[in-house]
């Protein structure tokens, strides 16, 4: 595991707080550390990639 | 091989339905005026908000109207579901909301989780990037002018790509024009 200092905006880590207190998860490392890995599955590098050589090539030969 | 002149063409028959990074990320790097070229940019009203704190001179910028919509109706719950599956924020939902009585216009954004779920819904969807290439199709910048807005994005804009595929546009680009 690796430890990291981050910030937070006030109102998100609220929320993260809340989820704890709920009981839904058992501390704050462990959202975070599934609110992350959930975005990278939806952010992987390839993706994004794709998603860009497309629009250059809307830009450059797209038909409207 | 394109030629590097290009006409001004009058304004295209699109309507545009926007998130908030593209108009932030065109405005950082003074490109906002590309957008004047749809026949309607429609933010939905949370998107507004969100540009509003975060670039709120991009709002006020001449010669460019939005139409500012809220949300019509609640979501619908494929759409609910899929948006929260897919971590999407407010402006996001609402903007794909919008695009759905709206499913011939074309939705910007450059976030790629967003971008996924309107191809999944069927929408046309492009971001920052591609509105920049495109003005040189269009004859609203020269592909010089592009190239310079290009290779100075990570220094001007905070949309962040891959170095590596950022000098592969700009190569595109280039070949593409002769450059």
């Amino acid at each position: 595991m690796k430890t990291i200092q981050a910030e937070l905006p006030e109102q998100l880590y609220k929320k993260v707080q809340s989820l704890v207190k709920e009981g839904w998860f058992r501390d704050e490392d462990v959202v975070l550390a599934e609110a992350t890995r959930r975005f990278l599955e939806t952010h992987e590098s390839e993706l994004m990639e794709k998603f860009i050589r497309e629009d250059v090539e809307w830009g450059l030969h797209g038909e409207e | 091989m394109s030629s590097g002149v290009s006409t001004v063409k009058n304004k295209s028959g699109l309507t545009v339905i926007c998130d908030a990074g593209p108009i932030i990320h065109l405005d950082e790097l003074d490109c906002l005026d590309l957008i004047s070229d749809f026949t309607q940019v429609i933010l939905p009203e949370r998107v507004s908000l969100e540009i509003e704190r975060h670039r709120q001179s991009a709002l006020g910028k001449a010669g460019i109207s939005f139409v500012i919509m809220g949300r019509r109706t609640h979501l619908d719950p494929g759409l609910l579901t899929m948006s929260r599956t897919f971590m999407l924020d407010a402006g996001e939902m609402e903007a794909l909301a919008l695009m759905k009585y709206n499913p011939k216009a074309v939705f910007l954004t450059d976030d790629a989780s967003a971008r996924l779920v309107a191809k999944q819904m069927g929408f046309e969807v492009h971001g920052t990037i591609g509105i920049l290439v495109r003005s040189i199709r269009r004859g609203k910048r020269r592909p010089e002018e592009v190239l310079r807005v290009l290779s100075e994005l990570p220094q001007r804009s905070t949309l962040y790509l891959k170095h590596s595929l950022l000098d592969e546009i700009i190569l595109k680009v280039k070949d593409e024009f002769g450059l």
